[in-house]
């Protein structure tokens, strides 16, 4: 290009075009850079507002924190459920971090084998993102400041203090209250209550069993909420305590039982299988119900092994299994006050009397009696507990009468206690064999003596056997048994607001004295002694065959332990101011008056020992002597007054005891 | 200096009054670009010059010590490298489509055994202005406006840019494209050819994004034009973005304390979405700021080329700031949440090595012709072609 082949006029036209062009482009920049500016500023003065609400909603995420559960008390306030502090380690799935490597390093300073870290693993993966699953619980304080330096090195991992559930009495109230357990799929239905978000919180238990689960929405209370800033993994970056709203514990939940009855129940069964129900028969509260075995709640709560829980669920005595409200049984002789109430007042002269031979054949068949009790009338027929006698009235009366009777006195009903799990058992009438046997819907005779004695249809548990002492005790009210005594201090209706007893009060004070005498010269005269001076226990024995037997099998003393007759004993104390109902099962015990009336008393004793208006009975103290006034103020007081001593312990036959 | 002793001859070869010649107001809004941009990596990074702050000054020192040192080099010689570079630039386009790494589903880089890999489409930015300011040097300004001369800048732009879309690096393609149309529209192109090439690709847009994208690519054009349909997905980069911007507000939150680009929310923060970070800590100021002393740059580069007398320097020298114009003005539109999430970083602001290379090369030319302002490339006796 040595030639000059682009004219100078040419090169001027260049220039100037590029000139202009220059000037052109750059006033198209500046007019981009003047867009940018002006959507700067709709951004950040006109839309900062919006704009830094979601930034903050970025930020910031609020954490829920689980309520501490409501505690469970007995009616002197004795805690039976509560919470204590439990450092716990967890994990969440985080994508930077790999959880085997992760688990691999927590294993250095934590007990973990090796089956247990696949097995978290693979909870990890099931697990939603971000959600924390468990990895141990209990940690000492060793192990968690350990953990919680390391934290940085351990993506994903939280060590923090929960609060766990924990039963203070072990089993004695475990099938009252319950127990807590982990939240399972089933649990987190869809609406209600149970769709909370907390229910996801590793720490949450959901109520199984018992008080627990039927007051759980009251015993749970309202999570709270911790203010965390989070980074845009949703990992927590630092605590901002300003932001918490405080968790709201659940409701305090009074139950009317008494810890020290039923820790005595507890022992008093020992690895017998039964049920014992105290109530108080002039409130209807229930002091004690227990169901023996029992089992550990605590363990269910820490949640059971399989082999833990295969030897709880296949252990023939079922102690999983509530028998003082589930499991209903024939309630044998006991059911005798029953027919004797219903006879009185069907206008059967209670001095008229029926010979016991020890057998008696009617209607084809022999019905038997354990003894031959010779000449009986309604009284002696009761302390004795002779079956023929009631054999016979119950024929002269009829089923319908007792059935009339024996619901009026609470058996074959489902009472509102609060808890689940209540089995009515039955009270069999000719009209309940209508409804239920369609082809055979006739009330045979043959089926009144049965029920005259307890068995037969009959079929009640042992909270119904109390109810229906506690009402004979009380002879006035058809008291209803009452469980829960406040929920988060509001006084639960009382079971003592009840319709009157629709028996004539000399017709229930019959068969009560018929029931003192039992335990001072009948069935269980020996076994049913108080040996509380003055006090003095009203009982009846009962002794319900379990099966059918085989000739002669029933005196028989090898057999087999699920083959036995359960043992009943009902009872109140003082028989003169009655204030304490008691029924006692022992499953396949043997007879009532051997197996469940010694138990019966040693329960009955506690209640009756505690109570500081019988104590004062039991002690009988001495009137303290009148002790001279003492000067007014300040004035130096003169020889100490010679205090009489009150007579010596020894002379007290209450503290002998 | 007076003017009297730079028209002696030889005297504006001097070194000393070649440096002098440099435009150090330039040079210093540069550095004050590039220590905001290491300013706020200190601010990401926790505090602290690791991992990009420190890297950032040391990368930019040696840059800028290399843009002198270039600005010193003669037209003539930056005339007489133009096709080789342009060559080069395309043989390893070639190259890379055939060899080149494929790395996050684009084949973009070339590996250079010890010396790490590197995209051989920044090699193309220089060269392809080069090379078009060298051949608009050569033709009349009527055959620039309207002629069949045309073609051949046509196919000098539409060869890479299709070797580069081909890669696929849409960002860089459009960027080079942008580029290229601009020198030839500054070289002085018939108003009514870019009416109608304005027309034809506002036409084209639609059946390109709906035929010839990716998937990916389509999704991020979508995603701009809706990106609260998916916030957590596609949309979360404009999304997260805007939230940076946003909440900025006047003033900022302050130093370090931008919760966007602190815990992580804004993505690719120290890179192409820095300009947010900026915005959420520095606020409305800040940023206002950074966007003036970008304009003084765009500016002064423009006026450093209008006063260059041989028509390949002005050029040259224009469509580099062509270049650094478009990367501000896409990396701000998309910041901003006006334009799609292209991978087009803020020059000199965002971490990066390769783009802060490419662009202190091109102001190397830049400051060449200003330097140079009076040579004339093409004189007989001084052409090395």
């Amino acid at each position: 290009m040595s030639e000059p082949s682009i004219f100078f006029s040419e090169v001027n036209q260049r220039q100037g075009v590029f000139h202009r062009r220059a000037f052109l482009f750059g006033g198209l920049a500046g007019i981009g850079m003047a867009a940018l500016g002006g959507r700067l500023a709709y951004l950040q003065l006109l839309e900062a507002s919006r704009y830094e609400k979601l930034s903050v909603s970025n930020q910031f995420n609020f954490r829920l924190t689980p309520p501490p559960r409501g505690v469970i008390v007995d009616r002197n306030g004795v805690v039976l459920a509560t919470n204590r502090p439990n450092f716990r380690l967890m994990i969440a799935r985080d994508d930077s971090a790999r959880p085997y490597e992760t688990l691999k390093s927590l294993a250095q300073f934590v007990p973990l084998n090796d089956a247990r870290q696949t097995r978290l693993v693979r909870e990890l993966k099931q697990a939603p993102r971000g959600t924390p699953i468990p990895v141990l619980d209990d940690l000492s304080w060793e192990q968690f400041s350990s953990i919680n330096i390391r934290a940085p090195e351990l993506p994903g991992v939280t060590a923090d203090m929960g609060e766990v559930r924990v039963y203070p009495h072990g089993g004695a109230f475990a099938h009252v209250i319950g127990y807590v357990a982990k939240v399972n799929k089933d649990d987190l239905a869809p609406t209600g209550p149970n769709s909370e978000q907390i229910m996801l919180h590793p720490g949450f238990r959901i109520g199984r069993q018992g008080v627990e689960k039927a007051f759980d929405l009251d015993l749970r209370g309202r999570p709270g909420a911790q203010k965390v800033e989070v980074d845009a993994r949703g990992r927590e970056v630092r605590q901002l305590p300003g932001g918490d709203i405080p968790a709201t514990a659940g409701r305090e939940i009074k139950l009317t039982l008494d810890a020290d009855i039923q820790t005595r129940a507890m022992e008093v069964f020992g690895e017998e299988s039964g049920a014992a129900v105290m109530m108080d028969c002039r409130s209807g509260d229930i002091l004690c119900m227990y169901s023996a075995p029992s089992f550990d709640a605590n363990k269910f709560v820490r949640g059971l092994t399989s082999p833990e829980y295969r030897a709880l669920s296949q252990y023939d005595r079922k102690p999983l299994f509530n028998k003082a409200i589930t499991a209903t049984y024939p309630p044998g002789s006991t059911f005798k006050t029953m027919v004797a109430l219903a006879a009185l007042s069907a206008g059967i002269d209670p001095a008229q009397t029926r010979v016991c031979n020890g057998a008696w054949a009617w209607g084809g068949r022999i019905w038997h009696c354990d003894k031959h009790h010779g000449v009986m009338d309604m009284h002696s027929a009761i302390v004795t507990s002779c079956d023929i006698y009631f054999y016979q009235t119950a024929l002269a009366i009829g089923p319908d009468k007792i059935a009339e009777a024996a619901r009026s006195f609470g058996l074959g009903q489902i009472f509102d206690i609060g808890i689940p799990g209540q089995k009515a058992g039955l009270v069999p009438d000719p009209a309940y064999k209508r409804r239920t046997f369609k082809r055979d819907p006739v009330w045979h005779p043959g089926e009144t003596p049965s029920m005259g004695i307890g068995q037969g249809y009959t079929n009640v548990n042992a909270l119904q056997l109390c109810v229906m002492v506690a009402r004979l005790a009380n002879g006035d009210k058809a008291l209803h048994p009452r469980l829960i005594e406040s929920i988060g201090g509001v006084q639960q209706p009382s079971g003592a607001i009840a319709e009157e007893l629709p028996f004539p009060k000399a017709h229930i004070a019959f068969v009560r004295s018929a029931m003192a005498s039992v335990t001072e010269t009948g069935t269980a005269a020996a076994t049913a002694q108080l040996g509380l001076g003055s006090l003095k226990m009203a009982g009846k024995t009962g002794t319900a065959q379990s099966h059918t037997y085989r000739e002669g099998e029933r005196t028989s003393r090898s057999l087999a332990w699920a083959l036995k007759d359960h043992a009943w004993f009902v009872a109140f104390a003082p028989y003169d101011d009655p204030r304490y109902a008691i029924s006692v099962l022992v499953e396949h015990g043997g007879f009532g008056a051997t197996a469940a009336a010694p138990r019966a008393r040693e329960i009955m004793r506690v209640a009756l020992l505690k109570d500081p208006q019988l104590r004062s009975r039991i002690e009988q103290p001495t009137p303290m002597p009148d002790i001279p006034d003492q000067p007014a103020d300040g004035a130096a007081p003169e020889d100490p007054t010679p205090i009489t001593q009150p007579p010596s312990s020894s002379t007290n036959p209450g503290a002998a005891l | 200096m007076t003017v009297s002793a730079l028209t002696r001859p030889g005297e504006r070869d001097r070194l000393t009054v070649k440096l002098a010649e440099i435009d150090w107001l330039f040079c210093f809004v540069l550095c004050l670009i590039a220590g905001t941009g290491a300013l706020m990596m200190f601010s990401i990074a926790g505090s602290s010059w690791q991992p990009w702050a420190a890297n950032h000054l040391i990368k930019f020192s040696i840059f800028f010590a290399l843009m002198v040192c270039l600005a010193m080099v003669d037209m003539r010689v930056w005339f007489a490298a133009a096709y080789p570079i342009y060559g080069l630039g395309l043989f390893l386009l070639v190259a890379v489509a055939l060899i080149g790494e494929v790395h996050l589903g684009a084949r973009r880089w070339l590996n250079l055994g010890p010396l790490g890999s590197f995209q051989p489409s920044e090699i193309m930015k220089l060269g392809l202005v080069l090379a078009l300011g060298r051949f608009y040097h050569s033709i009349s300004a009527q055959g620039a406006r309207l002629s069949w001369w045309l073609l051949v800048p046509a196919a000098m732009i539409g060869v890479p840019v299709v070797l580069i879309a081909h890669q696929p690096d849409l960002g860089t393609a459009i960027l080079l494209s942008l580029t290229g149309l601009s020198v030839v529209v500054l070289a002085g192109l018939a108003w009514r050819i870019i009416v109608i090439g304005v027309l034809m690709v506002v036409a084209a847009v639609p059946p390109m994004v709906l035929f010839v994208l990716h998937d990916y690519q389509r999704d991020r054009i979508l995603t701009f034009l809706s990106p609260e349909k998916d916030p957590s997905g596609s949309g979360y980069h404009i999304l997260q973005s805007k939230i940076a911007l946003g909440s900025g507000g006047f003033l900022g939150k302050g130093y370090g304390l931008g919760s966007q680009s602190q815990l992580n929310f804004l993505p690719e923060k120290q890179t192409d979405f820095i300009f947010a970070t900026l915005a959420e800590e520095f606020g409305f100021v800040g940023c206002l700021s950074v966007l003036v002393l970008y304009g003084a740059v765009i500016f002064l580069a423009l006026q450093a080329a209008s006063r260059t007398h041989s028509h390949f320097g002005r050029l040259s020298a224009a469509g580099v700031t062509a270049t650094f114009t478009f990367y501000v003005l896409i990396n701000g539109a998309m910041v901003m949440g006006l334009a799609p999430v292209v991978g087009v970083p803020m020059p000199l602001l965002s971490y990066g090595g390769t783009v802060m290379l490419s662009v202190m090369i091109g102001f190397g030319l830049v400051q060449s012709s200003r330097v140079h302002r009076y040579s004339e490339v093409t004189s007989g006796k001084g052409a090395l072609l």
